[in-house]
C-alpha cells in the first residue's frame, strides 16, 4: 500500500527525513511516534503529495507519487482520507454540509450524497449532530466530523496527523477507537502522534522516527 | 463504502452535477462578497461606459470619413467678374473631370433666402459650379488645377472636410485604443483585488476542498465565472446610458444623410461584452492560480 525508497526531505540546510525506507501493507493500522521535529508531519504530507521528497521514491498503491503529474493529484488525494489535529472545519456550515461539500464537488448525487454522508456520521456516532454547527460540538466531536469527511469518499488508506493532539485521553481514546473501527473494515491507517498512552494502549504496528529516520518498527509496539 | 473510482468524472450527468456545483459555488462566492459586488460592478459599468462612449463616436467618425471621403464634388466659387459658362467650360477639358454643373448665384440665393427666410438684400453669393471626377483619388489633384485658375475665388470638396474629421477620427481612435488598455488594466485590477478577497474570506474552504481531492479547476472556475459575471453585469448597466448616446448618434447621421449605424452600435455592444468578460475572467484566473498550489 506505501512503499518509500530512500526518501530524504531538506529543507534549506536541515534534513526533515533522511533515507527513510518503509512499508506498509493494505489494512495495516500503523503509529508513527517520534518527538516534535522528528519528521513525522513531513512524512504524512510525502504522501498526500502537499511535499516533494528531495531524493527517493514514495509509493502508494504502487503509483510513484513524488513524479505525479499536478493534475493527476487530486486522484490520489480522493483515494485517501486526510485527518488534520485541528479539525479544519468550516464554522459557517452545518456538520452535513461539512462532509458533504467536498464529494458534492466530485459531482456524487445528492442521493448518494445524502445515502454517504448519513452513513458516514453513523460510523463515528454523529448521526444525531447533522444540523449543529461545529462551535456546537465539543473538541472531540468535531475531530470526528473530520473523521467523517475523511471517510465520506470511500478511500483506501487514511492518514491522521496528530488527530488527538487537541483532546483529552477519555476523548483521545474514544477516537482512536472509532479509526480502529474503520481500519477493521479493511481501511489501512496510519497515525501520527506522541501519546505514549494512546499507543501503548492499542498494541499496534510502532514506526519511531527520531531525527528524520526511521529507528525502531515493531509489530505490535509501544511508545516511550 | 463506495467505491472511489466511481468518483473519476467518466459520464455526463456527473459533469453536469459538476457544472451545477460551480455555478451553486460562484453565487455563494458573490453572497459573500456582499455590498463590495455593487461596488465593483458600478465602478466598471462607469469605465466601461467612458470606453463604450469614446469607442462609439470613433466608429460613427469613421463612417463619416469614409462616406466624406467617396463623394466626387468639389463646388468652386467663381470671383464676382468671372463668366460661369467659360469658367465652365475650360474645366470640363482638364483631365479626369467628368462632369461640371453651373448654380447660377441668383438661384443660390432663392434657395437660400426661402430656406432661410432672409430680407430683401442684395445678393452676396458668386456663382459656383459642381465639379465632378471621375475617381475620388484624383479629386485632390483636380482641386489644385482648379485652385490655381485665376477666376477660381474659393473651392470646398468633401475629402477636404474628410481630412480634417480625420484627424480627429484618428485622435478619437488612438484614444480608443489607450482607454482599451487603461479599461483592461482597470478591470482586471478591481476584480483581482475583489477576488482575492472573497479567496482570503475561503481559504479554509479552498485548502480542505484542495487536500481532499477536489481538482484545482472545480476550485478555480468558480472565481473566474464571478469576474466575468461582474464583467456582464457591469457591460448591461453601461449599455443604458450607451442607448441614449447611439439615439443622438442616430440623428447625426439622419441629418448629414449618412447610412444608418446600428452595426457600430452592435459592434460596440459586442466589444463592450466581450472585453468585460475576457478581462473579468483574466483578473480572477491571476489571484487564484497564484493562491492554488497543487
Amino acid at each position: 500500500m506505501i512503499n518509500l525508497r530512500g526518501v530524504n526531505k531538506k529543507y534549506k540546510n536541515t534534513f526533515a527525513l533522511k533515507n527513510v525506507n518503509l512499508d506498509i501493507q493494505k489494512g495495516e493500522f500503523v503509529f508513527l511516534v517520534g518527538s516534535s521535529g522528528a519528521g513525522k508531519s513531513t512524512l504524512m504530507k510525502l504522501l498526500y503529495r502537499e511535499e516533494l521528497p528531495t531524493s527517493g521514491n514514495v509509493y502508494i498503491s504502487g503509483v510513484d507519487v513524488s513524479k505525479l503529474p499536478d493534475n493527476k493529484v487530486p486522484y490520489l488525494r480522493r483515494n485517501m482520507g486526510i485527518i488534520f489535529q485541528d479539525y479544519k472545519l468550516l464554522e459557517k456550515q452545518t456538520i452535513y454540509d461539512n462532509v458533504a461539500f467536498v464529494i458534492r464537488a466530485l459531482g456524487v448525487s445528492s442521493r448518494e450524497v445524502d445515502n454517504r454522508v448519513k452513513s458516514a456520521l453513523k460510523i463515528v456516532n454523529l448521526g444525531h449532530k447533522m444540523k449543529s454547527k461545529p462551535n456546537e460540538l465539543s473538541g472531540g466531536e468535531q475531530q470526528r466530523v473530520g473523521i467523517a469527511r475523511a471517510i465520506v469518499n470511500g478511500p483506501s488508506l487514511l492518514i491522521a496527523d496528530e488527530p488527538t493532539g487537541n483532546l483529552d485521553p477519555q476523548t483521545s481514546l474514544e477516537i482512536m477507537e472509532i479509526l480502529d473501527k474503520i481500519n477493521s473494515r479493511g481501511i489501512t491507517v496510519l497515525i501520527s502522534t506522541h501519546d505514549h498512552a494512546m499507543v501503548n494502549h492499542f498494541r499496534k504496528r510502532v514506526i519511531t522516527l527520531e531525527g528524520g529516520q526511521v529507528v525502531k518498527d515493531v509489530q505490535a509496539g509501544t511508545y516511550g | 463504502m463506495a467505491n472511489p473510482e466511481n468518483t473519476r468524472p467518466k459520464i455526463s450527468i456527473t459533469q453536469y452535477r459538476i457544472a451545477l456545483r460551480v455555478l451553486i459555488e460562484t453565487f455563494k462566492g458573490m453572497k459573500q462578497a456582499g455590498i463590495v459586488n455593487i461596488f465593483i460592478i458600478g465602478t466598471m459599468a462607469a469605465i466601461l461606459m467612458i470606453f463604450g462612449a469614446i469607442f462609439r463616436t470613433s466608429l460613427s467618425l469613421g463612417t463619416i470619413v469614409s462616406e466624406l471621403g467617396n463623394v466626387l464634388e468639389i463646388s468652386v466659387y467663381l470671383k464676382q467678374n468671372a463668366d460661369p459658362n467659360e469658367a465652365a467650360a475650360e474645366i470640363r477639358q482638364m483631365p479626369h473631370v467628368r462632369r461640371v454643373q453651373i448654380i447660377a448665384k441668383e438661384n443660390s440665393w432663392d434657395d437660400m433666402k426661402r430656406q432661410m427666410n432672409l430680407p430683401s438684400i442684395k445678393n452676396p453669393l458668386p456663382d459656383a459650379l459642381h465639379v465632378r471626377v471621375d475617381d475620388q483619388n484624383y479629386i485632390k489633384q483636380v482641386a489644385n488645377n482648379l485652385e490655381s485658375q485665376k477666376y477660381v475665388s474659393d473651392l470646398r470638396y468633401a475629402q477636404d472636410i474628410a481630412e480634417k474629421i480625420r484627424i480627429v477620427s484618428d485622435i478619437s481612435h488612438t484614444a480608443t485604443v489607450i482607454i482599451l488598455a487603461v479599461v483592461g488594466f482597470l478591470t482586471m485590477f478591481i476584480i483581482n483585488n475583489t477576488i482575492q478577497l472573497v479567496i482570503q474570506s475561503r481559504k479554509k474552504e479552498i485548502e480542505i476542498m484542495r487536500l481532499m481531492g477536489v481538482s484545482n479547476w472545480f476550485i478555480r472556475l468558480p472565481y473566474i465565472l464571478q469576474g466575468s459575471l461582474y464583467g456582464i453585469m457591469a457591460t448591461i448597466i453601461a449599455i443604458i446610458p450607451l442607448s441614449f448616446l447611439q439615439g443622438y448618434i442616430l440623428q447625426v447621421h439622419q441629418f448629414l444623410g449618412l447610412p444608418n449605424s446600428e452595426d457600430s452600435y452592435w459592434a460596440m455592444i459586442f466589444v463592450l461584452f466581450s472585453m468585460s468578460i475576457i478581462f473579468g475572467a483574466l483578473g480572477s484566473l491571476l489571484s487564484i492560480k497564484n493562491k492554488l498550489k497543487t
